[in-house]
């Protein structure tokens, strides 16, 4: 096992640059997850450490050695692909046996042993037998898996691994993939358009969104320190909401002044256009008349254990969490208060978090 | 057509479908299997072509066939032409279409070059390939001279004729199988290579472990269709060597067509076509067999 450094790693198609300049340092034994929306240039990062597309400018060292411009099979990885790409005309085991007979000079007992190992480990040991074809997706993916544990490669690759498979089987595979992190110590950079996926299986994250890297940080930090407005809506559903305000210091603090309200912030942020972020959870709503400012509820759905309501302030709206029977009325005019000791604030012209956030 | 409509509502789509059939049946039984049932008929028969009388001949035409030196020589060309032409035929598609498989810039030129071979009529080809071969001052002899080697009469030469015309059919054949194939080897999922070349499996072992599998039912395709297109090879023998020289170059189609046309001995010549269907009738049935099993089909 071993550390991944990305420095100012770029691609570009044609002069077109995708992927500017990343800098990103896996550790080893970590489980570091790139994530962003689709196009933001995740998969061709990905792509680009495991030598399928060629790094335009930047270094890419794996273990310390530099591989910037190595043959993928110089670099010691393996790589599960969102379509698995298992051999279909070949057995569960052969897909697993096939590169390592093809390319090593493992003996066919110690090939034998290490599939039948990383079957045990998977569950997988009675479909090795089986053709891609005869097995169920989940039960394909653990295959896959098994083909790159085999390998017992420096660093694991994973592009979108779940997104094939149904809600349900996700969240179980989820729990496996962490099980495989923990049990076997594997340096693992994973690839997934799902923040969900993201917050529960990284020990790290990193957000990419249009070729560049915004943050990157343990998923509790990414959720309560977001570096900019990219961060602070991607994470989170629903997402964080954001307020047009005007931001001056006063006292130790800040004053921040909406269209319809002025509060008191414990931080200094010097003088801006802002925008005042907060969580779902962070705003309360009761009845007209107490409160920081008031709001129309415009719409409430109901999810379950919990409520959501939509309360336009102004010309903002904000999304609120709360219990069921606390749940206004569509329509209804409500106060509202914010948790202003977690609020944040961002540059509106810039989006960056301002300091002390 | 689902099981559960009333049965009126079946019989009128079914009875549509028939109607539409109907055209399509009406030809092939006028043009297809009529005239098989008539040669059928035929090769049991004495028929002279522009002479009304038929003489009932029994098996008489299979005992001279047995008997006809000129018949085996002309199947055993046919099968040579095959076994050599067809294979060799397939690989340089195979190569050609694994080079064109790929994202490098101009590679629609490349794949119409190739291809450009498939689209000339055979008979303007023949006359092409007829110049390239010829003595003299045919341009292949000329190549020869410059690195010293003799000229050769290659249509001339018994020995070269046949080999000569097979050439020009792989030259012919391969840019059509290449197109086949290279739309087979499109839809292999890029990333399975992808899988492999991480393992480090070489560009060989990708071929033939990945690629050729993969494929096989397309090169199972390829070869039946070559198969049927080299039993009836017909048109280059009759543009450049007309079956010559002392029958090198007769295939059985030709024999057929010498038979019926030249001698007019069309109860022959059926007798001839009969045994051509059937004999490669059965080698399909043995490829069936022998390949058809083994073909892997993606996704199944």
């Amino acid at each position: 096992m071993a550390d991944v450094v990305l420095q100012g790693v770029s691609k570009a198609y044609a002069g077109r640059p995708t992927v500017h300049a990343v800098d990103l340092t896996v550790a080893d034994k970590e489980f570091m997850v790139l994530v962003g929306p689709s196009g933001c240039g995740k998969s061709t990062t990905l792509r680009m450490i495991a030598g399928l597309e060629d790094i335009t400018s930047g270094r890419l060292l794996i273990d310390g050695a530099d591989v910037t411009h190595a043959q993928p099979q110089k670099r010691d990885i393996a790589m599960v692909f969102q379509s698995y790409a298992l051999y279909p005309h070949m057995t569960a085991y052969r897909n697993m046996a096939f590169g390592l007979l093809k390319t090593t000079r493992l003996g066919k007992v110690e090939v034998d042993r290490r599939i039948r190992e990383a079957a045990e480990i998977l569950h997988i040991s009675h479909l090795l037998e089986r053709r891609p074809n005869e097995l169920s997706g989940g039960e394909r993916q653990r295959v896959a898996i098994g083909r790159a544990l085999v390998r017992q490669p420096k660093v694991f690759l994973f592009d979108e691994p779940l997104s094939n498979l149904d809600a349900k089987l996700r969240s179980r595979m989820r729990g496996e993939l962490k099980r495989l992190h923990s049990e076997l110590g594997l340096t693992v950079i994973y690839v997934t358009h799902d923040q969900i996926e993201a917050m529960t299986l990284g020990s790290r994250v990193a957000i990419l969104s249009e070729g560049r890297l915004q943050q990157v940080g343990a998923p509790m930090e990414l959720y309560m320190r977001p570096a900019n407005t990219f961060v602070a809506t991607f994470i989170g559903t629903p997402e964080m909401s954001l307020l047009r305000c005007a931001v001056k210091p006063e006292g130790e603090g800040s004053l921040v002044q909406h269209e319809r309200f002025s509060a008191t912030l414990p931080m200094r942020a010097g003088h801006a256009d802002a925008f005042l972020g907060v969580r779902p959870e962070e705003v309360r709503v009761s009845r007209p008349g107490e409160g920081l400012t008031r709001g129309i509820v415009e719409r409430t759905e109901l999810i379950g254990a919990e409520a959501l309501a939509e309360i336009l302030i102004g010309t903002d709206r904000v999304v609120a969490r709360m219990p069921v029977p606390e749940a206004p009325d569509s329509g209804a005019e409500v106060s509202v208060f914010f948790d202003l000791a977690r609020a944040r604030l961002f540059d509106a012209a810039t989006g960056r978090a301002l300091p002390a956030a | 057509m689902p099981f559960g409509a009333p049965f009126q509502v079946r019989l009128r789509e079914a009875g549509l479908a028939y109607l539409l059939l109907l055209p399509s049946l009406v030809f092939l039984a006028a043009f297809t299997y009529w005239p098989i049932l008539r040669s059928v008929w035929f090769s049991f028969h004495d028929v002279v072509l522009g002479d009304s009388r038929i003489i009932w001949l029994g098996l008489e035409n299979y005992q001279r066939l047995w008997d006809d030196r000129l018949f085996w020589k002309a199947l055993g060309n046919t099968v040579f032409y095959t076994v050599i032409t067809i294979p060799v035929a397939i690989v340089c598609a195979l190569l050609m279409a694994v080079a064109l498989d790929s994202k490098l810039r101009g590679m629609a030129i490349y794949r119409s070059a190739f291809f450009y071979p498939v689209m000339i009529p055979s008979v303007a080809a023949g006359m092409v390939w007829v110049f390239l071969y010829s003595a003299g001052y045919g341009p292949i002899n000329q190549g020869l001279r410059l690195i010293g080697l003799p000229d050769t009469a290659w249509l001339y030469d018994s020995s070269w004729a046949l080999p000569a015309i097979m050439v020009m059919s792989v030259w012919k054949y391969s840019g059509y199988f290449m197109l086949i194939l290279l739309a087979a080897l499109k839809l292999v999922p890029s990333d399975l290579y992808e899988a492999a070349r991480l393992d480090g499996v070489s560009a060989f072992d990708r071929l033939i472990h990945i690629t050729l599998p993969l494929i096989s039912p397309t090169l199972y395709f390829v070869a039946i269709i070559g198969l049927l297109h080299s039993y009836q090879i017909f048109d280059y023998v009759y543009v450049m060597t007309h079956g010559g020289p002392a029958d090198a170059t007769n295939v059985l189609t030709f024999y057929i067509y010498q038979n019926g046309f030249q001698y007019q001995d069309i109860g022959y010549a059926s007798t001839l076509a009969n045994v051509l269907l059937l004999f490669v009738g059965g080698l399909i049935a043995v490829m069936a067999t022998v390949f058809g099993r083994r073909v892997h089909y993606l996704g199944r």
